[in-house]
């Protein structure tokens, strides 16, 4: 209340103009243009996308009248061939490498975060320079450089196969494991960094009080530490494990045919297998997985900084 | 002594990651100066590929219309943005415009391929029944503006948000009205905030790949959408060379980004040894 | 107030340089071309850069040429409001009637193109096209299987090199990303017609297939140039081919594909026709019809024969090809010939049925 007091007063104008406050004008002139452009350009088209999702695949895969739940049977697994786990494994397995992914990324950012904490003041923004910038490069370069390092006959792919990991003639990519390795690659940076903020501002006093009672360095850090950079934490997921889980590029480029994703499984429906409503249908579980972690991670992220409401 | 251990511990472990993250752009940087087209062995130092990069009029066409694009959007979305952000300030206590923010965050919230996905139905519609917006340069901006638009509003809301909210009763006491304010408060102000949107929004646009490659036509190749393609198209040695330099670029603009904060952090010190 | 002022400077500037650019990119890039502009959509590799400036020069154009990698994505894209914008298409025989069927394509007007004549005669009035009307040949060739010497040294010569883990238990390989060619083979392989089209003689097919794709060294979908490159570069061992593209490969790099061999399989394999249309609402049709022509030429259809070493569907142009066009990769003798079928055109319920086999394999 006392906000929008503070704004009508801020814009100075306190009668109505065409029916209308001038708080209302304000707000159509400012905000509207922003928000109708998001809203028309993209609210609109992903009406339509869920809206196709229930459309009959044509003959040459544009969707057509009537309405049914065809493509969702589809998704299910089943076809011409009976029913085939294989769409909800891709479901599955994109589940999986998000989770894989996210945590390896968690693993790897504690204790680089801790670490830069540690180093002088004056250097740590450069420090944290070092981690950020290989993201600043093309995530198209950035695959591209994992499939120079892992094709058949590299050095890692010689090693791996001496290991027995692997026949001989293969490479590390396509398959699963290169996939992980690109996604921990991509997204690496983005846990650092609000892990790192979560350090700056941890108690060092809890730490040593844990130590003081004879806790062992993992129930320290389980107990004192892990509490004090729940926020950071979950700021990395929310950063890291949703647009995991919408990755194109890294499994097209590093899985090839065998390892697909879900947002590989989507863009072949609309460029070459052309079965739109199927597409449209995965795209919904997309979705919907998406909206569900925003929410789950949002009200978690909320009661771990004490009910304070998170810009994030 | 255990803190010495854990020491030598977290030293290995950043030196380790800092070679994982380096070690992929590293090698493409060799090999595109290796002579020979393959990644299992090195011959001899090469310069062809870069020769063959430079007389290819296709990525020079690429890079023209990415940064045309950059630009573009990045005009926009930074008006559009700041007017946004702006707005969301001002009426950040109103209960009605709460769904505002969800709105907002939409576009950083979608993944990539839904985003392009959803862009190509709607514009493939438009232009079947309408005959507007054909696929090409004017859809690839709509989309790239819409998703620039958030950062930029965002960057700006935090900034007003430091603002001491007292500058805008002082406005008013001084008789300003709206426009006045806006011109001789409000922009002055917000300008490094409006000038890092800017650039934030061009280097999103720059980057871009799924929802370029979805929402352009015919003859309007970006940069990221020619790599992508030659890297589909299996012609890697070329692609290579491109990508170094750009590998080249990103690392200009982080040496430049490590001086300036050192030079900054060295002033302050300097500063505090003169106290 | 000198502060004052440099602040202003630096505003002033900020916004002189943000409206400009704006004002500027706005305009969009290239915003001066007055050459008419014909839309190329065609295979990587296909069209040769020095006929492309004939043309250009001759015709006072400007050629634009953008690039797929399966029919599969041409047939996409067009379908996403690539009618409207591209001027030629090039599809395989048996996607003509599809795109008919789509609306996707116009009728040709013969009096634009005088040089129909050169065709030779087992082209014209072909059953994928009555009478010529949609499409003009361009080039054609055979799918077949190829493969490195070394690493794989005495596959069968038959689809049992692809489908027969015996044939190949540990390199890496891949199939083509086309439903139809690879069930045709997986046909092929179990003792039916390449043109299997039953529905139990696909769905047995269709199972082979899912087997393959379970196998541990099979890396994927690819067709082309694509293949073929990842064949040189070593990353796979063996897969689906066109004959003309590893021709010219070997004609490029000779070292790098010196061990790469191809063959026919002997229970059948595919030959096919590519030909040149013209999309429904393509913005130049005019300018379209002026390059069907053009190819048509006896001179310009070997030139272009010569470029992509397929074969030329141009009975006067034979007389201009180069002696490499005589190499068995190129020209199958008659006896291999025999075994070549074109893919079947498919009506609209039995694309619909492959569509969906296809599906159900990769869901498998």
């Amino acid at each position: 209340m006392a906000e929008a007091v503070a704004s009508r007063q801020a814009t100075g104008y306190q009668g109505r103009f065409l029916g209308l406050g001038s708080d209302a004008w304000h707000i159509l002139g400012v905000i509207m243009p922003g928000v109708l452009w998001i809203v028309v350009f993209l609210v609109v088209p992903m009406l339509l996308l869920v809206g196709i999702a229930f459309m009959t695949n044509g003959p040459y895969g544009l969707p057509e009248q009537p309405f049914t739940l065809d493509a969702f049977r589809q998704l299910a697994g089943f076809g011409l061939l009976g029913w085939g786990p294989g769409n909800l494994l891709v479901i599955l397995r994109t589940l999986w490498q998000t989770a894989l992914a996210t945590l390896l990324v968690t693993l790897i950012s504690y204790p680089v975060a801790y670490y830069v904490t540690t180093r002088p003041p004056a250097l740590q923004p450069i420090l944290l320079l070092l981690v950020v910038a290989p993201s600043w490069s093309n995530q198209v370069i950035r695959a591209m450089g994992w499939m120079n390092l892992l094709a058949p006959g590299t050095p890692l792919s010689t090693l791996a196969a001496k290991l027995g990991l692997i026949a001989p003639e293969l490479g590390l990519f396509p398959s699963a494991f290169a996939v992980t390795l690109g996604l921990v690659y991509d997204f690496l940076p983005f846990m650092v960094l609000p892990l790192y903020a979560s350090f700056e501002r941890l108690d060092h006093a809890q730490v040593e009080a844990a130590y003081d009672l004879h806790a062992g360095p993992v129930r320290a850090f389980l107990h004192a530490v892990l509490p004090q950079t729940l926020p950071g934490l979950l700021a990395g997921i929310m950063l890291v494990g949703i647009p995991a889980f919408g990755m194109y590029v890294v499994p097209e480029l590093l899985g090839g045919g065998k390892s697909l994703m879900l947002g590989n499984l989507i863009a072949r429906q609309f460029q070459d297998a052309s079965n739109w409503p199927y597409g449209a249908a995965a795209s919904i579980v997309m979705i919907a997985v998406t909206l569900v972690g925003l929410v789950v991670l949002r009200r978690l992220s909320r009661r771990a900084a004490g009910g304070v409401e998170v810009v994030l | 002594m255990k803190s010495r251990r854990l020491g030598v511990s977290l030293r290995i472990i950043w030196y380790l990651v800092l070679f994982f993250l380096y070690a992929p752009l590293f090698v493409v940087v060799l090999y595109s100066f290796n002579d020979a087209n393959t990644t299992t062995h090195i011959t001899h130092f090469s310069l062809r590929w870069y020769r063959r990069l430079f007389g290819n009029a296709q990525v020079l066409d690429a890079l023209k219309l990415s940064i045309w694009l950059g630009l573009g959007s990045s005009v926009i979305s930074a008006v559009l943005g700041t007017m946004l952000g702006y707005g969301m300030y001002i009426h950040r206590g109103a209960r009605r415009l709460a769904w505002l923010v969800w709105i907002v965050y939409l576009p950083v919230a979608t993944p990539d391929i839904l985003y392009g996905i959803s862009e190509l139905g709607f514009f493939t519609d438009v232009h079947a029944r309408f005959g507007i917006l054909r696929p090409g340069f004017l859809t690839m901006l709509i989309a790239h503006v819409s998703f620039q638009l958030p950062f930029v509003a965002l960057v700006v809301y935090s900034r007003l948000v430091g603002l001491d909210p007292e500058l805008f009763n002082a406005c008013r006491d001084l008789y300003a009205n709206g426009w006045q304010r806006a011109r001789f408060f409000i922009v002055p102000t917000l300008s490094p905030a409006i000038l890092a949107g800017f650039f934030l929004s061009f280097t999103l646009s720059i980057d871009d790949l799924v929802i370029s490659f979805f929402t352009t036509g015919p003859g309007n190749t970006t940069l990221p959408i020619y790599i992508w393609s030659a890297i589909r198209k299996g012609v890697t040695p070329e692609v290579n060379a491109a990508a170094a330099i750009l590998i080249g670029g990103v690392f200009a603009a982080a040496t430049v980004a490590m001086v300036v904060q050192y030079m900054k952090a060295l002033t302050r010190r300097q500063r505090n040894a003169l106290l | 107030m000198q502060g004052n002022k440099i602040r202003n400077l630096g505003r002033r500037t900020l916004l002189a340089l943000m409206g400009s650019a704006a004002a500027v990119s706005l305009m969009g890039p290239a915003a001066a071309q007055d050459k008419p502009t014909l839309n190329l959509f065609i295979w990587g590799q296909y069209t040769d850069a020095d006929l492309v400036k004939k043309f250009e020069d001759q015709y006072n154009a400007r050629v634009v040429e953008t690039n797929y990698n399966s029919l599969g994505e041409m047939f996409a894209k067009l379908q996403a409001g690539g009618d409207r914008q591209y001027d030629i298409v090039v599809p395989t025989n048996y996607y003509v009637p599809r795109l008919v069927h789509a609306g996707l394509l116009q009728p040709l007007d013969k009096a634009k193109l005088p040089n129909m004549k050169y065709l030779m005669d087992q082209f014209v009035d072909p059953p994928f096209d009555p009478g010529n009307q949609y499409v003009a040949p361009y080039q054609w060739g055979t799918t077949g299987i190829a493969y490195d010497k070394t690493k794989i040294p005495d596959p069968p010569q038959s689809w049992a090199a692809l489908f027969d883990p015996k044939a190949n238990p540990n390199q890496p390989f891949s199939i083509s990303t086309d439903p139809q060619v690879m069930l045709g083979g997986a046909c092929a392989y179990l003792g039916k017609d390449y043109t299997c089209s039953s529905q139990e003689d696909l769905i047995a097919a269709g199972k082979e297939l899912a087997k393959v794709k379970k196998r541990a060294n099979f890396q994927g979908f690819m067709d082309g140039t694509p293949m073929l490159k990842a064949l040189a570069r070593g990353n796979i061992a063996m897969g689906v081919a066109y004959n003309g593209d590893l021709a010219f490969n070997k004609l490029e790099d000779p070292e790098g594909n010196a061990n790469i061999a191809f063959f026919i399989p002997k229970e059948g394999g595919e030959i096919w026709l590519d030909s040149m249309g013209i999309p429904a609402n393509a913005p130049h049709a005019d300018l379209a019809h002026k390059w069907i022509n053009f190819l048509l030429e006896p001179e310009n259809g070997a030139q272009l024969s010569n470029y992509n070493n397929f074969g030329t569907p141009n009975k006067e142009s034979v007389q201009y090809l180069d002696e490499n066009m005589k190499d068995p990769l190129v020209l199958p003798d008659a006896e291999t010939l025999q075994r070549l079928h074109y893919t079947p055109s498919l009506s609209g319920k039995e694309q619909q049925f492959v569509q969906q086999l296809w599906d159900s394999i990769q869901s498998r």
